[in-house]
């Protein structure tokens, strides 16, 4: 298969959900010569980015973009043992944790999903995490960016309270800060002092490279 | 003639005329324990989650003070997990019980589970809690409230696992979601003979924004619908409760069996009501606005969901313990006239 039609077939992989075709195609494509990071971008990654696209469309759901993030990283196991300088590979890095109080994590998990797939290395710290934790984290890994979900009106001032502490501790100039989940918007983003809200998934990795000055579209 | 508070409430969910509308905080994820109850009641969480006279007395406490015209148990979403197998943090005074960790890994596993008997100790709280409600306000509707089959499968499996079977596996799934359904019916039928007059089931993890409409008609509505047919069959009625957008599936919504749908903040009432003339739209009051706002913007936003055609007034979901009692009354005092006509 030429290299074109050979990472347009591992992007429709990711697309419809085969991990199985995903990892096969990208093994052929690695034998065909086809350098790894081409075969990151331009076919794993152009597959989950069209999978976020239909969901913000309303086509694709939580269960499908789950299936599909799954199978980009079938394909992903196969081609990063190829990849010689693994620093390359990435944006920039990531905390990301629903604050305390809150255990509802679908919509965090799947801004982890779509960030990864987008180039990000993330640090996941989970649910009910405490402002000390990641502002222990963000030093800890040195974060560009830093994210905070809930889903939950009565744990929104925890989100204040990790801004806040970062202002405290000196770093809040060291990383940026998104907020997101059911009941944040734009206002409330600004209010409390972040510097973007992510309304789903595809918007929080939009609104990440904004904030970081990163193109919309990976040069490869 | 005023109507009893019951009978209003059974009236409007007969399709029968009433004098005004009714204002009711169900309880369970609808949660309308408020600290300010607790500290002027002595009846506090977590306590009140494990002990029937406690739960019973802070729900009471809220009807009274809050001047909400139901009494609802319990006040959480672990009941049945627990009673199912997972471990369950309890909170504290402010935060709600919630999973600590679940019973299955992987989604084949559900027919190890043990089954939701009326002995396990949360559940003979909340039936004795009941009982006890009964008989102190026999003129007050009484809600027992469960948890939606997917919620209740998601507090037994971590959610992302089960999702993936929904697609991955969904013979075994949906196997799953039956089982659960049949341990959601002997609780709620033990509700009702308890003394309970409604069953409010909600399912805040069974959206239609999460699942789309297709995994949302074959994994939620079914479920809904045999938990409804079972709740008239002991002659007692349902209303379910639906977060999220609504939009991509209202057309599903129609097919479902229960009177009442209680609709969240992020849909307009208006619209839901349009496409559902044939049901009752109960909400949808910001739990945001009931935490933060004053009471006169509260009033507002509670004339403007009546307005809209909300047959039930009620917050749009849990709302949170911090709530100023003010608040929760404002909008109680809505449907009673004081803040002008609606």
């Amino acid at each position: 298969m030429e290299t074109a039609k050979l990472l347009k077939t591992i992007a429709d992989s990711v697309l419809n959900m085969d991990e199985e075709a995903a990892a096969n195609y990208v093994k052929q494509a690695l034998e065909a010569g086809i350098d790894p990071m081409v075969i990151i971008n331009e076919g794993l990654i152009a597959g989950m980015n069209q999978a976020g696209k239909l969901f913000e469309e309303n086509e694709y759901f939580v269960p499908e973009l789950l299936l599909c993030s799954d199978a980009m990283y079938a394909g992903l196991n196969v081609v990063t043992p190829h990849i010689k300088r693994e620093e390359n590979l990435y944006y920039g890095s990531v905390v990301i944790g629903v604050v305390e109080g809150d255990t509802h994590d679908i919509g965090k998990n799947l801004v982890k999903v779509m960030l990864e797939a987008s180039g990000f290395r993330v640090y996941d710290l989970g649910r009910n995490v405490p402002a000390k934790t990641f502002v222990e984290k963000v030093k800890e890994t040195r974060a560009d960016l830093l994210c905070l979900s809930t889903l939950m009106t009565t744990t929104m001032g925890e989100m204040k309270k990790v801004i806040d502490l970062l202002e405290e501790e000196k770093i809040r100039g060291n990383v940026k800060v998104l907020v997101g989940g059911g009941p944040v918007s734009s206002s409330f983003a600004r209010s409390i002092g972040a510097d973007g809200y992510g309304e789903n998934a595809a918007g929080a990795v939009r609104v990440a490279k904004e904030v970081l000055g990163i193109p919309q579209t990976r040069a490869s | 003639m005023a109507l009893s508070e019951k009978t209003r409430l059974i009236n409007v969910l007969e399709g029968k005329p009433v004098d005004r509308v009714p204002v009711i905080c169900p309880g369970g994820m609808m949660n309308m324990a408020v600290l300010e109850v607790m500290m002027a009641t002595g009846y506090a969480w977590p306590k009140a989650h494990l002990y029937p006279k406690d739960m019973a007395m802070l729900s009471l406490g809220v009807r009274d003070l809050a001047e909400i015209e139901n009494v609802g148990v319990p006040f959480c979403m672990t009941v049945e997990a627990e009673a199912m197998g997972a471990q369950i943090d309890i909170g504290t005074e402010t935060t709600e019980p919630r999973v600590a960790s679940y019973p299955i890994q992987q989604i084949e596993e559900w027919e190890k589970l043990p089954s939701l008997t009326e002995n396990h100790y949360r559940v003979s709280v909340v039936l004795e809690a009941i009982s006890i409600l009964k008989e102190r306000c026999p003129e007050t509707p009484v809600i027992g409230n469960i948890t939606g089959p997917i919620s209740l499968a998601t507090s037994l499996i971590e959610p992302m696992v089960f999702f993936r079977a929904l697609r991955r596996k969904p013979k075994v799934a949906l196997d799953f979601l039956d089982f659960v359904t049949e341990n959601l019916i002997v609780f709620a039928r033990a509700m009702l003979k308890a003394g309970a007059d409604i069953i409010n089931i909600a399912d805040p993890s069974g959206t239609g924004e999460i699942l789309g409409p297709e995994t949302f008609s074959e994994a939620v509505v079914p479920y809904l619908n045999k938990i409804t047919e079972a709740i008239h069959a002991s002659s007692g009625y349902a209303i379910v409760h639906i977060c999220g957008r609504l939009s991509p599936v209202l057309p599903e919504l129609k097919k479902l069996e229960a009177p009442v749908l209680s609709i969240d903040a992020v849909t307009a009432l208006r619209k839901v009501k349009e496409n559902l003339p044939e049901k009752v739209i109960m909400g949808n009051v910001s739990t945001y606005l009931l935490g933060k706002a004053d009471p006169q913007k509260v009033a507002k936003a509670a004339k403007m969901s009546i307005k809209q055609g909300a047959g039930i007034l009620a917050p749009a979901c849990g709302i949170s313990p911090l709530t100023p009692l003010e608040n929760i009354r404002a909008m109680a005092r809505v449907v009673k006239g004081d803040y002008g006509d609606c």
